[in-house]
């Protein structure tokens, strides 16, 4: 005798028609079955509509931070453009007697808003002038503060000392402790400037003077960097007359690298500017920045590079 | 300060095991409380006894979260019975649906994941259990969250997978579940 036909058989058999033959226990365990599943189904929903508005609830408050955000960016878009233009300001401009020599030319970017590159002109207290080309440790807002203190304290001394490596022991000097305090250093690269000569103070940085008559003289780094030690500084006197060609210039550019992991490089910027000494000062940092710009992937670093030529 | 005086509730103790499936419980539904219960999880003992109150600090990380915790809890409640039974030692424990029921009001379900003052701990107590009609009524007055209760009694019911229809309530008063099965 075969035993009553279950719900578990019909299901088992996926056969619809067997329904028919189920006994009426079956026939009310399949009704409790389908109000379980339902009952299941209705908690499960409520469950997940319970997630879904929590879900609601996240990305509302995840807009909100957004929004926050945003606004926290936008103030500080626009301080850094403040930044940038108070650190332009801070950039200098040629005066007379400067100007009336020299033919010069400067390609400076930061690789942020503001930076740690700084070029600047400075007038002696014989009525001459000088070049100085740093370039502070790190990037960004705190290397342009730097900057800005450094900028202070050789306009502090310039007018009053006329020795490039007195007036760069004595920047060091006051600066020191601050610098040490902010963990930061500069790279110094500075001249003055005479009637038939320039003396200069190396640390760090490039200098390349090419001469009219085919000498050239590299600037030797015969020193130390701002902010690294207190020593004193000592300085190089080279010829420099007109037509004379010099050129200064920071890491930002050689130390960059195309695709292959390989640098600008000394040599190849040294190369450009030897091949092109002839043309005009703006003429050799374009064509400078350009082969650059077609070299690298992308700018790692501040740049300066500034070329003068000797006029008269 | 009250330092060194312990209050009532401090001194109710919740086993491992319940912290761990419950922890587990948020672990597995991906509730909000889920990474947070990770790293909380991590340092539970299964056979380790807690104090209440970090019971209630898992239980807040789940409820804080959800605007309606209800349904959430539920589940968690379901899917900590789920664990116990499929993964744990329940199978060996509970043969069918409704023996669930005897198990967890009776010495070696809720009361012996606990311990502490009565007044404290509280009961949770088959008060009615009519198995012709599929009624049952359960009394509650321990300090858990009544909805997990509710999915506890669901879970454990349901796991056997010998009863078709599971439904608890606690519309009218809180403290009383009712209990549906068929």
């Amino acid at each position: 005798m075969s035993s009553p036909l279950t719900l578990e058989d019909v299901l088992a058999q996926s056969d619809t028609k067997l329904l028919s033959e189920l006994p009426e226990k079956e026939l009310v365990r399949l009704y409790w079955k389908y109000r379980g599943l339902t009952k299941t189904l209705e908690r499960d929903t409520s469950f997940w509509n319970s997630t879904n508005e929590n879900l609601k609830v996240a990305y509302d408050k995840l807009d909100e931070k957004e929004r926050e955000l945003a606004a926290a960016y936008h103030i500080i878009r626009e301080d850094l453009e403040v930044a940038q233009s108070v650190q332009n300001a801070l950039l200098p401009r040629m005066f007379a007697t400067m100007a009336s020599e020299l033919e010069l030319s400067v390609y400076h970017k930061q690789l942020t808003e503001v930076g740690g590159d700084y070029f600047d002109y400075f007038r002696t207290a014989s009525d001459r002038y000088a070049i100085g080309v740093f370039d502070i440790s790190g990037h960004g807002v705190s290397s342009a503060l730097v900057m800005a203190y450094l900028k202070a304290q050789f306009m502090t001394i310039m007018e009053r000392l006329e020795d490039p490596a007195e007036i760069v022991e004595w920047v060091n000097k006051a600066s020191f402790e601050f610098l040490r305090e902010v963990r930061k250093y500069a790279t110094v690269n500075f001249a003055t400037f005479a009637e038939d000569k320039l003396t200069y103070v190396c640390g760090g940085g490039y200098g390349l003077l090419l001469a009219k008559n085919g000498e050239e003289y590299s600037f030797e780094k015969r020193n130390h960097f701002l902010g690294l030690r207190q020593k004193p500084y000592v300085e190089t006197e080279l010829p420099f007359v007109v037509g004379d060609l010099l050129v200064l210039y920071t890491d930002g550019m050689v130390e960059a690298q195309n695709a292959e992991g390989t640098d600008y490089s000394v040599a190849r910027l040294n190369g450009l500017v030897r091949k092109n000494r002839d043309l005009s000062t703006d003429d050799i940092v374009r064509l400078c920045v350009e082969d650059y710009q077609s070299f690298r992937v992308q700018d790692s670093d501040d740049i300066t590079l500034l070329v003068a030529r000797k006029t008269s | 300060m009250n330092e060194g005086i312990v209050s009532p509730m401090d001194e109710m103790q919740v086993h491992g095991a319940l912290m761990v499936g419950f922890a587990q419980a948020c672990v597995n539904l991906n509730i909000v409380a889920g990474h947070d219960a990770t790293s909380f999880i991590k340092g539970l003992q299964i056979n380790d006894w807690y104090p209440l109150s970090q019971w209630e600090k898992l239980q807040e990380l789940v409820v804080r979260s959800y605007g309606n915790v209800d349904p959430i809890m539920v589940k968690v409640g379901i899917a900590m019975m789920t664990g116990w039974y499929h993964f744990g030692p329940g199978k060996g424990i509970v043969k069918k649906g409704i023996s669930f029921l005897h198990f967890q009001t009776g010495s070696g379900g809720f009361a012996s994941v606990v311990r502490g003052p009565e007044s404290v701990v509280g009961s949770f107590e088959l008060e009615q259990f009519d198995k012709s009609r599929g009624l049952a009524v359960v009394h509650s007055t321990t300090p858990f969250n009544r909805k997990m209760e509710c999915g506890v009694l669901i879970g454990g019911m349901a796991a056997p997978g010998d009863i078709d229809y599971i439904d608890v309530r606690n519309d009218e008063d809180p403290d009383r579940l009712l209990v549906e099965f068929h």
